[in-house]
């Protein structure tokens, strides 16, 4: 097959995959891999995975190098995530067949709840549940460290997110902040990450939507940085007031990222260049 | 700013004598508090740090002169009036900078080699 046709099979399996039964989102979708595609027409929709990487060779290369620093991080959410709690319990306990290839599927919405939980909410429900304190949503030796060992159970798992009906405003509330202008700067998530992808912001190469939220949490200077705590460092650029970890707008702009990410497999725990 | 490039701003001024007459100029186009214009745009070579910052297109001093100070000013000032899709941002508008930086901007991009 050549490049072009397996570039659109490609595209056409990400648009329709997941299991959504919110058409409107696959529209989205669609709508955002036609721009991916026309801002950068060299990459192959599947490399959206690797997210920045996925535009320099370079980068690839001196991340795969890099990629054992991980390993550090991963074992010390390991120890958070199998630490008994004071009645005995554990996090692991907490989750189906102890937490593996659950992650594809977050966040997930609550119908009872009427909102949308992320992994990370997921682990302080438990921690609540069990009578322990919560840890920071985006503190890195808690939390980070407990994702990065959670989510390195899912590694290979293909993204599955699913948005149904009732969470149609949680994903389109995601969507709207992604491309809302916000900040000094006037910068929306989109001027960088659907408009620019690809290029270089300072030395930074700018990650597309797409597949931005199969990578995490990073390892940034052995510390594990989440989705939500780059959100942050991003909004802070933009001059923006960064929403809080765990916030309604921070969940929903993942979720719509995470959804945006479907058929793409998970790839936890990526090292990134200290700043 | 750092260190490397504050150094290569004030080396860049002391080999170009006639962009020294504005020295601000070259530290509102880096510092990332002010214009911070060298996160998107690249400088010809020898007039500032080089970057591969490639958001914006490079900036060359032709194309800066058939522009024409007002527009460049026009533009710093709030380029969404010219082109509402673009990701630059007004920088007037949205007083990061103010008037008389960006008519310093405005004289330093215009004398751009």
């Amino acid at each position: 097959m050549r490049f072009r046709d397996a570039a659109a099979a490609v595209a056409a399996a990400l648009a329709m995959s997941g299991a959504s039964v919110y058409a409107a989102a696959n529209q989205v979708k669609a709508e955002i891999l036609a721009r991916l595609q026309q801002a950068a027409p060299g990459v192959a929709p599947a490399d959206y995975a690797l997210g920045s990487a996925a535009f320099d060779a370079e980068l690839r290369a001196a991340l795969q190098e890099k990629a054992g620093e991980s390993a550090a991080v991963i074992e010390a959410g390991k120890k958070v995530w199998t630490r008994k709690f004071r009645n005995g319990r554990t996090l692991a306990a907490c989750f189906p067949n102890g937490g593996r290839r659950i992650a594809a599927t977050y966040p997930q919405y609550d119908s009872r709840l009427k909102r949308v939980v992320t992994l990370e909410m997921a682990v302080n429900q438990c921690l609540k549940a069990n009578g322990e304190p919560l840890f920071e949503m985006a503190e890195p030796q808690t939390m980070g460290a407990a994702i990065a060992y959670l989510r390195s159970l899912s590694d290979a798992q293909k993204a599955a997110v699913r948005v149904s009906a009732a969470a149609e405003e949680r994903f389109e509330e995601g969507r709207r902040l992604y491309f809302t202008r916000m900040g000094q700067r006037n910068f929306a998530c989109a001027s960088c990450h659907v408009q620019s992808p690809g290029r270089r912001y300072t030395e930074q190469v700018l990650s597309p939507a797409i597949g931005q939220a199969t990578h995490w949490p990073i390892i940034r200077g052995g510390r594990a940085i989440t989705l939500q705590a780059r959100i942050r460092e991003c909004l802070e650029i933009m001059g923006a007031a960064p929403f809080p970890a765990g916030s309604e707008e921070l969940n929903n702009i993942e979720y719509f990222l995470a959804y945006l990410s479907n058929g793409l497999p998970l790839r936890a725990n990526v090292v990134r260049p200290e700043r | 700013m750092r260190p490397g490039l504050r150094f290569a701003a004030a080396a860049a001024l002391t080999a170009l004598p006639a962009l020294a007459q504005e020295p601000r100029a070259l530290d509102l186009f880096v510092r990332p508090d002010k214009g911070h214009c060298i996160a998107c745009h690249q400088l010809p070579q020898g007039v500032g740090p080089t970057t591969r910052a490639d958001v914006g297109p490079r900036l060359e001093g032709a194309r800066m002169r058939e522009l024409g100070r007002d527009a460049l000013k026009e533009i710093i000032d709030d380029p969404t009036r010219r082109n509402p899709d673009t990701v630059m941002p007004p920088f007037g508008r949205h007083r990061i900078l103010e008037a008389r930086e960006i008519d310093a901007l405005g004289a330093f991009l215009h004398a751009l080699p």
